[in-house]
């Protein structure tokens, strides 16, 4: 879709809502707005797999826009756009 | 004694004789026990390199002060000198062998010489019997297990190799409570050139502890630590470590077809969460532990235990397959035949890039999911071409001319984590006692899982002192010995006081990370002696020659010479990689 911003669920997320994506027609949101807005559509709780009751990232979460962790841009500040691709990863570990 | 056992027991299978190896409290203060007592009872042992396949070579199975106690504490080391890569190697495994081996009453047990014909250990009561194997021997590893039971105890916990170790497949593994591996550096094929087929112990004897009121309540903050914690108390738990395709995946550094690319297309059908919803039975765990991530599988044939991530990839995206059910039956089979499967796969991906070149013209071609568990049992038979696989990746790609093919450093195959996509890592391979492995400092906690904090995976600076710091942090957990998947829910000072209940020594912070710098060093020093120099830090050319051109990690190089030097000096070494005679000083060496 092109004037979309695509979310995708991974890890206990993706078990949580049943779905590995959804596209959203919306452009100029902070990644926090997206977040907002996705769970609306999703019609489902999920956010507390990510971030904390004051609503900062959990440590560990995993918010990629454009394969690039939000950590390294404005954090939930990022702005994302139409066409972006944004995954969401719950804290995860492995080895 | 509280913590140890106090007992190590060495029996040399050539000359029939045991004796006890002393070891006093000093030594064990500044060793703990497992890898790191391991490494310095090797090297007091065998101090000049040897063949690892000589009668002389010394293989100790240990255990730690912490071994038996809290929550994943089942685990045992394995260490010698890896047939591999020539280094000093510790392999670890989990279960509950290394519970039943202190439970049996040692700290540790020391396998020398060459047993004339096959033979198996049984540990009991403090004592150590050698029993003739001969009937077992040729069996695979479940078949052993199940058997040595038979003729020990249904109790017992059993440690053994499989028609792999007994070919002396240089990336044999040991194999125990079913399908636990000690799986990297070739511990097996040391198990197969003593004709030692097997160990059981059974356990019994309590670990004694030295504060119990501290201790119960030490133990209780770590229930809660690990239950609250996300991955610990939900994530390994529901999805294993196979969670990682898809993570690793979008950042661009889930290495495909021989790492050639960062981005497998087919990384969905592979990923942990597909694994949940098609082939899993349930969880299985370690001794005492609640997180449990394990995975317990059926497919439509057959049963057994894994993929993780690991073999996931190794069998999975690194030969372009996609097929979840060949890549969970070539595991089944490396398991029963006894391989490390990191280092089968590379060693099979390195055969398909030979293969393309035109270098080898023997058909090995991406994505030929059909004949996966043929070439893994043609490896462990030594049959036809997997006489050649058998050798790894670094023995075959020389073979063939084009040593740059091999994924590996000194001789062991990097996993899952391109090197291109985090410097830290980076570093860590280049640098890892015993080769290109991520279990000496697994740098993709910070800096792609951000845990305990989040580090630019891309920036160099910074990265040497903290490569040291984790690489130190690990040779303590594996000494003390504990799994490290709880060092996502714990700190150094959990650990110290883990030590302090159990032992009642009081280990600091700083004493702790003072040993794991002391472990780090002594390999180093092994190391050195065993020839390895500046020139075998280092990683394959492809890392600082070739970019992808997708993926978040496109247009990115391995910049090892921003780090080298600073990990050099951040550790007491020369230039050259020697540690220098103020640090030995320094660290008591
Ligand atoms: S976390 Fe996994 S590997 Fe570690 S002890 Fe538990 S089940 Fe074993």
């Amino acid at each position: 879709m092109a004037g979309a911003i695509e979310v995708k669920f991974y890890s206990l997320l993706r078990r949580r809502l049943g779905k590995a994506s959804l596209a959203l027609e919306a452009d100029g949101l902070t990644v926090l707005e997206l977040l907002l807005l996705a769970e609306k559509r999703a019609g489902q709780s999920f956010l507390d797999e990510l971030l904390d009751r004051e609503r900062g990232l959990l440590t560990g979460t995993m918010i990629l826009v454009n394969g690039e962790n939000v950590r390294l841009k404005q954090g939930l500040e990022t702005r994302v756009g139409a066409g972006d691709t944004v995954d969401l990863f719950s804290p995860a570990g492995g080895g | 004694m509280n913590g140890w056992m106090g007992r190590i027991v060495m029996v040399d299978l050539g000359g029939h004789s045991q004796k006890e190896i002393p070891v006093d409290g000093e030594t064990r203060r500044r060793f703990l026990g497992g890898r790191g007592l391991g490494t310095k009872l090797y090297s007091d042992l065998c101090p000049v390199p040897i063949d690892p396949f000589a009668a002389a070579n010394a293989l100790l199975f240990m255990t730690g002060p912490l071994t038996g106690t809290v929550m994943t504490s089942g685990r045992y080391e394995v260490v010698s000198r890896s047939p591999l890569t020539g280094t000093i190697c510790d392999s670890s495994s989990g279960g509950s062998f290394g519970a039943a081996l202190k439970g049996a009453g040692l700290d540790g047990l020391v396998v020398t010489g060459r047993a004339e014909r096959p033979v198996y250990l049984y540990v009991h009561d403090g004592i150590v019997e050698v029993r003739d194997a001969s009937a077992i021997w040729g069996l695979d590893t479940q078949k052993t297990q199940k058997a040595v039971q038979e003729l020990t105890s249904a109790k017992a916990s059993v440690a053994c190799i499989g028609p792999a170790g007994e070919n002396r497949v240089l990336f044999a593994a040991i194999m125990n409570d079913k399908d636990r591996a000690a799986g990297r550096g070739g511990m097996g094929a040391i198990m197969g050139a003593k004709n030692l087929k097997a160990i059981a112990a059974l356990g019994g004897q309590a670990t004694a502890i030295a504060d119990a009121d501290g201790y119960k309540a030490m133990a209780a903050r770590l229930d809660r630590a690990v239950d609250k914690n996300p991955v610990t108390g939900k994530s390994l738990q529901v999805l294993g470590t196979s969670v990682l395709v898809n993570v690793i995946n979008a950042h661009g550094m889930f290495p495909t077809r021989n790492f050639r690319g960062g981005v497998f297309n087919d990384a969905e059908g592979t990923s942990g969460e597909k694994i949940a919803e098609s082939l899993l039975q349930r969880q299985s765990a370690c001794y005492k532990c609640p997180i449990g991530c394990g995975r317990t599988t059926r497919t439509k044939s057959r049963n057994g235990e894994g993929p993780e991530y690991e073999t996931v990839w190794a069998f999975g995206a690194h030969l372009g397959i996609s097929d979840l059910t060949a890549i969970t039956e070539a595991n089944y089979a490396c398991n029963e035949l006894g391989l490390d499967t990191i280092t089968m796969g590379s060693t099979i991906g390195c055969a398909m890039e030979l293969h393309e070149s035109g270098a080898l013209k023997e058909t090995m071609l991406w994505g030929d999911a059909a004949r996966l568990a043929g070439w893994v049992e043609d490896t462990a038979y030594g049959r036809g071409f997997g006489a050649e696989l058998a050798l790894g990746s670094k023995r075959l790609a020389a073979k063939y001319g084009r040593p740059e093919l091999a994924m590996q450093v000194k001789g062991m195959e990097i996993p899952a984590y391109d090197p291109r996509g985090a410097q830290g890592m980076a570093l860590s391979y280049a640098t890892s006692s015993r080769g290109g492995c991520h279990m000496r400092g697994y740098m993709i906690m910070p800096e792609i899982l951000g845990h305990p904090v989040f580090l630019d995976r891309f920036v160099t600076a910074g990265k040497p002192e903290i490569v040291a710091l984790i690489q130190d942090i690990s040779a303590v957990v594996d000494s003390a010995v504990l799994c490290r998947f709880l060092q996502f829910a714990m700190g150094i000072s959990t650990l110290s006081e883990m030590l302090r209940t159990v032992t009642g020594l009081d280990f600091g912070d700083e004493e702790l990370l003072a040993i794991g710098r002391r472990i780090y060093t002594l390999e180093r020093l092994y190391n050195n002696r065993a020839g390895f120099t500046r020139s075998d830090d280092t990683l394959p050319p492809r890392f600082f020659n070739e970019e992808f051109q997708t993926g978040s990690s496109r247009h990115r190089v391995v910049r090892l010479d921003e780090m080298l030097d600073g990990y050099y000096a951040v550790r007491g070494w020369d230039t050259q990689g020697s540690p220098t005679k103020a640090t030995l000083a320094a660290l008591g060496l």
